[in-house]
């Protein structure tokens, strides 16, 4: 029962920050039909602004409040850097899944290089927030991960809201639904997508931020995030919100169980196999819409 | 006809400074990984190998045949693969016609070079972990860094000693040619101390999340966990999660480099740790050199060196003994001259030797230095300068 509980626990605490991060990706893949490759990068920016900017702020402030503060600043530096990107680059291949590509990988070395000039591509860990561990059911936890656990909750409602609940949520699926009905609506798609995808990149950048004080943090840390996202959205349905959110449960529940039966490569070996399953059998994954 | 003159001559002139330089430098290649989640230790690497550049320039180069040549070192991005490693071979060998590979860093790129420096008459020092980078099957191949064979025996038994109550192990390695190869030889050396090895495990190097990794060790309930050749960043965030699962056991890395980045992850449940390659190289037992070059990164890297990182000076070191001592950059009359000399390094006076492990001279002969992680420091608790070299330096 105890381990029930943990391998639950680490499928929980493993799950929450793919599940944002695979939002970010699928959103932008289902408003704007491209593929961003560099999505990782989005995740490590993040993630190293916070590395790198909490042993600058003032020690007498609480952990928590400096941290709030690292996260805000590395959300608005990637909002930033990815309307950038969008206004020089992606506005020019939007459903362009070629051009796309091409550009996003040119990106990955781009901002890669960029990245290991200025961070250094040593390490870089992130203080506790907070300190102490938790015991649920048996499963032992830090409060540090149930906190991150909560902020990534808060942040896939939050999503889940304005997507279903708000005029932007309704005209970003519009738009992802079907392109010239939504134009025709009135809906200005270049615009949609421009929100899309800094909601987008965003969401990368809020993984990486939450990601930063549970793990070392250096430029190519997003790459393996990327390839779990791809697992997880080809799984769940390309450009489903609800695909995302099971998808990057499911993914993180084969990890931690198999991980612990067998090891973390054969893990991985399954999710692949799982991708080849779905691709063949049901392509449009378990939540997505068959596009005619 | 004037514009032709003109550029006739600028060509001329660009050939003759070319044929000048290329008379008058040696080029050195650096295969070390530049990008990717491996870079700090080429980053580092490279650095160390500039240094080593600049100092043999400033004592007016290598000396050959009655004329000094200046030094030039070039490092390749080997992104860690071997796809990648087989590509620095070319483009060092047929473009900058590198005759000396002064450092190669990860054993599946290294094994991918050898492939060509070996049938190119290429000269190539590593600090590639695995004890199948070296032998008579790889003449041109050196060692510059204590590996397995060298490390893991003072450092398991020294825990031995102080843990007399231990009696099992479970091994974690990277799943690559160094992991591999590393699992093997620290099975080897527990089980010669009569330490019961209970599992070997292995993870992904892109790996960001241990926690299934740690509850599987902690199921295994082993009195020791051999972290082998697991980077220092990964180690840590392995001892955390291990930490808050309760489990509470003897903590080894044998081929742990990095105390500062293990520190960092892991916090205060890096304590007790024992580490293999983790020599301080601020601390008192450091040569001058050592000390100097340790400052120097520490402003240049912001980061302290590490023993790959050394690897990287020495490497050039050892190519100027070389070359002075076979009087040609011929990699054959180098390999076999370079036993026979005695030269300095970054740690004192060298040589290379172990033919009674190898089978032929490869190693090069440093300190071993067994280091435990005590209140957030790496202190040394046991220094073995091989008794090999103790002999040929008649000490």
């Amino acid at each position: 029962m105890e381990l029930l509980a943990q391998l639950l626990a680490n499928t929980l605490q493993i799950g929450a920050v793919y599940v944002l991060f695979a939002l970010g990706l699928t959103l932008i893949f289902g408003v704007m039909k491209v593929v961003n490759f560099a999505h990782g990068e989005f995740f490590s920016l993040a993630a190293l602004i916070v590395a790198a900017s909490m042993p600058l702020l003032p020690a007498a402030f609480p952990s928590w409040l400096n941290y709030l503060v690292a996260l805000a600043a590395a959300i608005a530096a990637v909002a930033v850097l990815g309307a950038i990107i969008y206004r020089i680059g992606f506005e020019r291949y939007l459903r362009d899944l070629v051009g796309s590509f091409i550009l996003s990988v040119g990106l990955i070395l781009l901002l890669q290089g960029i990245m290991t000039e200025i961070f250094t591509a040593s390490p870089r860990p992130v203080d506790a927030i907070v300190t102490g561990n938790v015991t649920v059911l048996g499963a032992r936890i830090t409060a540090q991960r149930l906190l991150i656990m909560a902020l990534a909750l808060l942040f896939t409602g939050l999503l889940y809201v304005v997507l279903q609940r708000t005029r932007l949520g309704k005209a970003l699926r519009a738009a992802s639904e079907d392109r010239e009905a939504a134009m025709l609506q009135g809906i200005r798609y270049r615009t949609i997508s421009l929100y899309g995808w800094l909601i987008g990149v965003s969401m990368a950048g809020l993984a990486g931020a939450l990601m930063a004080p549970l793990s070392p943090i250096q430029p190519a840390i997003g790459a393996d995030y990327l390839i779990k996202a791809f697992i997880i959205i080809i799984v769940g349905g390309l450009g489903s919100i609800p695909g995302a959110i099971v998808g990057g449960l499911l993914v993180a529940a084969i990890e931690s169980v198999c991980g612990f039966y067998f090891d973390l490569t054969i893990a991985t070996i399954f999710m692949f196999v799982l991708v080849m399953a779905f691709l063949l059998v049901r392509p449009q994954g378990l939540m997505g819409h068959v596009e005619r | 006809m004037k514009r032709a003159a003109v550029v006739g001559g600028a060509l001329a002139l660009m050939l003759g400074a070319t044929a000048s330089r290329a008379q008058d430098t040696i080029i050195f290649g650096v295969s070390v990984p530049l990008s990717g989640a491996a870079a700090s230790w080429g980053i580092g690497t490279d650095w160390a190998a500039q240094q080593a550049a600049k100092d043999i320039n400033a004592a007016g180069g290598i000396k050959m045949g009655g004329k000094s040549y200046k030094v030039e070192v070039r490092s390749v991005d080997n992104k860690y693969t071997a796809g990648d490693g087989a590509k620095t071979a070319e483009t060092l060998i047929s473009r900058d016609k590198v005759k000396i590979f002064t450092q190669s860093v990860g054993t599946a790129p290294v094994k991918a070079i050898q492939s060509l420096t070996e049938r190119e008459n290429v000269l190539l020092f590593t600090s590639a972990w695995g004890r199948t980078v070296k032998g008579k099957d790889f003449p041109l191949t050196f060692t510059i860094i204590n590996t397995p064979d060298e490390v893991l025996k003072p450092i398991y038994s020294t825990v031995k000693q102080r843990h007399a109550q231990a009696k099992t192990v479970v091994l974690l390695n990277p799943n690559d040619a160094s992991g591999q190869d590393t699992a093997k030889d620290s099975r080897r050396f527990w089980e010669e101390l009569g330490i019961k090895v209970v599992g070997s495990h292995f993870f992904e190097r892109s790996t960001t999340e241990f926690q299934p990794i740690a509850t599987k060790i902690a199921a295994d309930k082993s009195d020791i966990l051999d972290m082998s050749a697991t980077p220092p960043a990964n180690a840590g965030s392995i001892l955390k999660e291990l930490s808050v699962l309760g489990w509470k056991g003897v903590k080894v890395i044998g081929a742990g480099t990095g105390a500062d980045v293990l520190v960092r992850t892991a916090g205060a449940d890096a304590d007790g740790t024992y580490m293999g390659l983790a020599a301080d190289f601020d601390g008192p037992s450091a040569t001058p050199k050592q000390r100097e070059l340790n400052a120097g990164a520490k402003k240049a890297l912001n980061e302290s060196l590490n023993v790959i990182h050394m690897g990287g000076y020495d490497g050039v070191m050892a190519a100027k003994a070389g070359i002075e001592a076979a009087g040609a950059i011929d990699a054959k009359k180098i390999a076999e001259v370079l036993p026979k000399t005695i030269f300095d390094i970054s740690y004192g006076k060298t040589t290379f030797g172990s033919k009674d492990i190898y089978g032929t001279p490869q190693q090069m002969l440093i300190p071993i230095v067994v280091t435990q992680i005590q209140g957030g420091k790496a202190v040394e608790v046991v220094r073995i300068l091989p008794d090999e070299l103790k002999k040929r330096l008649g000490q």
